[in-house]
């Protein structure tokens, strides 16, 4: 089955692995923050950063570079954009064509793919270094103050938690009925694109089918395990030590120093 | 005890009665084989056993609570477990450990018991130490002993397994009824929908079923001594294709 490689859990004992995620889910919060506010001073000070905190995850970056292609199209789209359609000194002029290549649309390109990078790279480390079940108990946990304005937090979680649960399973389902098809006679690969269309829609109609079918049953089989609105618990407990404190701390003097470096320059 | 009393369900007004008149009760400690041909009424049966499904009338007790009360609901869902066919479609959590602790969890007990209850269950079918598996990982008789695991951390009196060894290797079936006559010994009433005659053989008591109605009712040998009834209704005695 096509395996969903963006991001995967890379099980490991690193001081990162080992933080609340709650730390590392808030940390995520800030940095993009200060991702999109940064001139061009702090790009490298958060550059540097973030290169600290992936060689403390022992990430190599053949398996960073996984999680960025898949928007690799896009970034190298936005940076094209950028270059060829900025207003400035003209480097490269392709007079017959209305493009202009010029260096403020080179370092602006520029700029915003790091920004778009910076901020798939640090997601992709809390999501490496995170196992799905502590992310999900964070999540829950940072949002339960917001259960007292009528946000249901636990389903919110238990919801992230069954897609989680559901897509590997939809990829077996989705294996299961296009191998029937095919022995069948169905033919994915040749034809033309009408012919291409109508194969995907018999394939997906199924595929939804069963998977209305499964959240029937496993909605039957939730309730007969007792779940019911209200108060739940959970075999995980977060607890924040002095790991995790120190890591808010200097995740507080990141944050300023950023924000210090703006109002400097 | 559950006590089934007149029991009769129909999916809704217009549609067809799929129990008729049922009444009968499972004792606690009672190893109890359900059988009948397909579309029967078995899983239905089970499916008022613990509420999930209510009778259109008559009632169903457990343990003197009705199960329309719906005060009682998460007190007679703890009480009685519910196995169902498909093991894919029962597992909630990411991970082994947290699909086994979503029943506990539910009943809102503290984290240390949660974690002691999860070794327990997951020892008890001989799944120790794949904690942290991915549901999806794990083979067909793995999911269904993970779906056992589950149901036992609630600490149930009565579980309902419905057809247990269904698509099992003979290997998986053996250690699925393996574990069943482990939790019987244990003293659990287990209420067992078979389809396959040899899996009863460790039952106390039989029940067959045809057309939403009990055919029969009594130990294994006196159910197998109607031999021409099982037969009519398109069921096969266990060795009579030897003899």
């Amino acid at each position: 089955m096509p395996v969903i490689n963006l991001g995967q859990y890379q099980p490991g004992e690193t001081l990162l692995h080992r933080l609340d995620p709650r730390v590392k889910i808030i940390a995520i919060v800030s940095l993009s923050v200060v991702i999109f506010a940064a001139g061009p001073a702090q790009v490298t000070l958060i550059s540097i950063a973030l290169a600290a905190v992936i060689g403390a995850a022992r990430l190599t970056p053949a398996r960073l570079a996984e999680a960025l292609r898949p928007i690799a199209f896009f970034m190298a789209l936005i940076f094209l954009v950028h270059l060829f359609w900025t207003d400035g000194r003209p480097l490269l002029d392709l007079t017959p064509l209305p493009l202009r290549v010029t260096a403020e649309g080179f370092f602006q390109g520029a700029h915003v793919t790091w920004q778009f990078a910076a901020l798939v790279i640090a997601a992709a480390v809390l999501t490496m270094t995170t196992n799905p079940s502590d992310l999900v108990a964070g999540i829950e946990r940072l949002l339960s103050p917001l259960t007292r304005v009528g946000l249901p937090s636990q389903d919110i979680a238990m919801m992230i938690a069954m897609a989680l649960r559901f897509v590997p399973m939809l990829g077996e389902e989705y294996d299961r009925i296009r191998m029937a098809q095919m022995a069948r006679g169905a033919d994915f690969a040749t034809g033309g694109l009408s012919l291409r269309i109508r194969a995907a829609t018999a394939l997906a109609i199924p595929l939804l089918l069963s998977a209305f079918r499964r959240a029937d049953e496993l909605a039957l089989a939730m309730e007969a395990r007792g779940y019911h609105r209200g108060p739940r618990t959970s075999l995980r407990e977060l607890k924040l030590i002095k790991t995790d404190f120190a890591a808010l701390a200097v995740l507080a003097v990141f944050t300023l120093m950023n924000f210090g470096l703006e109002m400097l320059l | 005890m559950i006590l089934v009393e007149n029991l009769t369900y129909r999916y809704d007004r217009e549609a067809p009665i799929v129990l008729n008149d049922i009444t009968l009760s499972f004792a606690e400690g009672a190893h109890t084989a359900l059988i009948g041909p397909n579309g029967c009424g078995k899983t239905t049966l089970i499916k008022h056993l613990n509420a999930l499904l209510v009778p259109s009338a008559g009632k169903v007790c457990v343990d003197a609570m009705a199960t329309t009360d719906t005060a009682c609901l998460r007190e007679i869902r703890r009480r009685v477990g519910m196995v169902f066919q498909n093991p894919d479609s029962q597992i909630v959590g990411m991970t082994v450990e947290e699909d086994v602790a979503f029943g506990p969890g539910n009943l809102a007990l503290p984290p240390a018991e949660i974690r002691r209850r999860v070794a327990e269950s997951l020892a008890m079918v001989g799944m120790e130490g794949q904690n942290q598996r991915a549901p999806h990982t794990l083979s067909g008789g793995e999911k269904r002993l993970l779906a056992i695991a589950g149901v036992l951390a609630m600490k149930p009196r009565y579980i309902a397994f419905d057809e247990p060894t269904a698509y099992l290797a003979p290997a998986g079936r053996q250690r699925v009824l393996e574990i069943i006559r482990k939790l019987h010994a244990e003293g659990l009433a287990i209420i067992h929908i078979a389809h396959d005659m040899r899996d009863i053989a460790g039952a106390d008591r039989a029940v067959v079923m045809d057309g939403g109605r009990i055919l029969l009712d009594g130990t294994p040998p006196e159910v197998f001594a109607h031999a021409d009834a099982l037969r009519a209704v398109g069921l096969d005695i266990p060795g009579a294709e030897c003899r």
